[in-house]
């Protein structure tokens, strides 16, 4: 376990590097002149030299990266060009609301899927087996957006039982319940189509579980259904699951960025788009490179958990 | 004339599969055509489809709007940008206007028609462009170990990003337009495709055929591009089928946020976009374009999973279904109460 832990961090560390290397270039995709694109073109010469300066874009470009990877070790993301301040201090709050966001979606795939895949699964072919079945089609073709917008419209404007955007109440925030208020329409949003997805995967790992010899074996020996189905057979499917959930991670901080937009939820999703609107190169790279980070780590964390679930595997 | 051709083969291997369910007829057809000797990975995907009913379901469901594309502008009752400011905001129904009518006054139903034209383009060409990108890059991968391992490493970095996120961050710097979007989205399907064919193609390198060729002193080239290749094609081409769904969605997503097509173009992702500013007084306008694109990603997802399990070699689902009704037949005969599984 530990000797696994030790090789999956060790190769996290050139794809973290990797990472850092992608971010930087991006910035020479766009076309022109970078200093004077994001300024665009009613900026003074000396502004544009002075951003030149800033993102070192006057040196080569071995050099450019090498500096700025040392002041990202250092914590520093560079300065916004629009905000005028450190993109490290904006990111900081924006990135725990974001996690608040993201961890309360995961939490609806892991629970929603888990319950929707192992009771359609024990009710193969029977009536909710078939609608989960039809309905987990449709949720997991929708449009992260477009189910925000939906969802925004029904429980926002029509019946007024979610607020429309935020996180706390401004005139009056509350503490938590008034967040879980506000957290739940989003969440429930980019959770969606998640569930969808993993509960037929766990669906179909579970029924060909369910036909496997050791559980005829478990019936024979006069247990009861619930008990082979649910700890007998469940057991073995929750590495495909996990397996299954850590996938999905990606899908969600995708779709948290739609989300936040949607709900004008303050995070590093709403950071980049508005960021992206005012051609504010850094703090979009510091966005992407946060959420990279997260992921990368995410990732590792569920590898870590799909081995300690897998007993083949040890 | 080569598409009578291809439409009196699929007849054929129609009526060999309707024949092949009946049992006899088979031998009567058998030998009358040189096709049914050389049964292709492909055969068995066209009777995968043709026998289960929500891929020809999901089939049709594409077919209805590649048919809107190509006939969009005969089928359009008004064009796509004509505005009617005295009808602005109309919803379903209006007279003369199925769909209602958007903030400028424009035919929501033209809009999407015309829509579906980016939506196909832009779901359909990345999947096949990065394709041709990556079956060679896999099959190279995973033929020379030394240079596999560089670019599965190097793969490996854009596996680090989310998806949507990298396609994000790429068409923003980038800058708005088609081709980007495409780009953009190449880029981020190449390291999926990629792996797929890696992973196939391991499995093909230690196949006899390849040990056989090489003995045979045929040349690198040579048994990848004419050997290894037909083997490793298929994969790909069911996980590309299996992503073009998804792939419809980031790509009106991108949209959305105003980073791909831009208005005035009739694009979904664009409507949905525009609409949003005026969902209280008038949701039409935003929910439609979604609702279109739900049956397009449905139409796709239906025709991808049905190819994956026409490929799956084991057949699970056959499997499955044949071991429950032994199992609840075994129960009965045995009249032991029967749990429900």
């Amino acid at each position: 376990m530990v000797i696994f832990i030790l090789r999956r961090l060790l190769h996290t560390i050139p794809v973290l590097f990797g990472v850092t290397i992608v971010v930087f270039l991006s910035l020479q995709l766009i076309p022109g002149d970078v200093a004077q694109t994001l300024l665009g073109f009613s900026a003074t010469a000396e502004r544009v030299a002075a951003l030149r300066r800033d993102l070192g874009l006057d040196k080569p470009i071995y050099v450019q990266y090498a500096t700025w990877l040392w002041k990202l070790v250092q914590g520093d993301l560079g300065r916004s060009i629009a905000m005028r301040v450190p993109v490290a201090s904006v990111l900081g709050i924006k990135f725990i609301n974001s996690l608040i966001l993201s961890g309360a979606s995961l939490l609806i795939v892991i629970v929603g899927s888990f319950f929707l895949g192992t009771i359609s699964a024990a009710n193969f072919r029977k009536a909710f087996d078939r609608f989960t079945v039809f309905f987990t089609l449709f949720i997991a073709a929708l449009p992260v957006f477009w189910l925000g917008i939906v969802l925004l419209y029904v429980f926002g404007v029509k019946i007024r039982v979610f607020p429309l955007s935020g996180m706390y109440n401004m005139a009056n925030p509350g503490g938590f319940p008034d967040l879980l208020h506000h957290v739940l329409l989003p969440s429930f949003t980019i959770a969606a189509s998640s569930v969808a997805i993993v509960t037929r995967v766990t669906r179909s790992g579970l029924i060909d579980i369910l036909t496997q010899p050791y559980i005829l074996a478990a019936h024979s020996r006069g247990l009861t259904s619930e008990r082979v189905t649910y700890i007998h057979g469940v057991r073995n499917v929750l590495p495909t699951f996990a397996n299954m959930c850590g996938l999905q991670v990606g899908y969600l901080f995708g779709c948290v960025v739609f989300a936040e937009i949607i709900f004008t939820w303050p995070g590093v999703g709403l950071q980049l788009y508005d960021s992206i609107l005012l051609r504010d190169a850094p703090m979009v790279q510091g966005c992407v490179l946060v959420v990279a980070a997260v992921f990368v780590l995410g990732n590792l964390a569920a590898d870590v958990i799909v081995y300690a679930l897998d007993p083949t595997r040890h | 004339m080569p598409s009578i051709r291809r439409a009196i083969k699929i007849a054929r291997l129609f009526i060999m599969e309707e024949s092949n369910k009946s049992g006899n007829a088979v031998k009567r057809l058998k030998g009358g055509s040189p096709d049914e000797k050389r049964r292709s990975t492909l055969y068995f995907v066209w009777v995968g489809i043709l026998s289960d009913r929500y891929a020809l379901a999901g089939a049709i469901i594409i077919f209805v709007f590649v048919l809107c594309a190509i006939l969009a502008p005969w089928i359009v009752p008004y064009p796509a940008n004509e505005a009617n400011p005295m009808l602005r905001l109309r919803p379903m129904g209006t007279e003369g206007h199925l769909l209602g009518l958007d903030m400028q006054g424009r035919d929501i139903l033209s809009r999407l028609i015309y829509g579906s034209r980016f939506s196909l383009f832009t779901g359909i060409m990345p999947v096949i462009i990065s394709a041709f990108i990556s079956i060679p890059l896999g099959m190279l991968a995973a033929y020379y170990r030394r240079l596999g391992h560089i670019i599965m490493r190097l793969m490996d970095v854009f596996f680090a990003f989310p998806m949507v996120l990298l396609a994000i961050l790429l068409a923003a710097f980038m800058g708005p337009g088609i081709p980007n979007v495409i780009l953009a989205l190449v880029i981020v399907l190449i390291p999926y495709n990629t792996r797929v064919v890696y992973i196939e193609a391991v499995t093909q390198r230690s196949q006899g055929y390849v040990e056989a060729a090489r003995a045979s002193a045929t040349s690198d080239s040579s048994i990848l591009f004419t050997e290894m290749l037909p083997n490793v094609v298929s994969p790909s081409v069911v996980y590309s089928t299996t992503i073009v769904g998804s792939n419809v969605i980031t790509a009106a997503g991108l949209s959305f946020l105003g980073l791909g097509v831009q208005p005035p173009t009739a694009e979904w992702g664009i409507m949905m976009s525009e609409g949003r500013s005026v969902l209280a007084i008038a949701p039409h306008i935003a929910t439609l374009p979604g609702i279109a694109m739900i049956f397009l990603v449905v139409g796709f997802n239906l025709v991808g999973d049905s190819l994956r399990d026409a490929l799956d070699p084991r057949t699970r689902l056959r499997r499955i279904k044949s071991s429950f009704r032994k199992l609840s037949e075994e129960r009965e005969a045995t009249d032991a109460p029967s749990p429900s599984v």
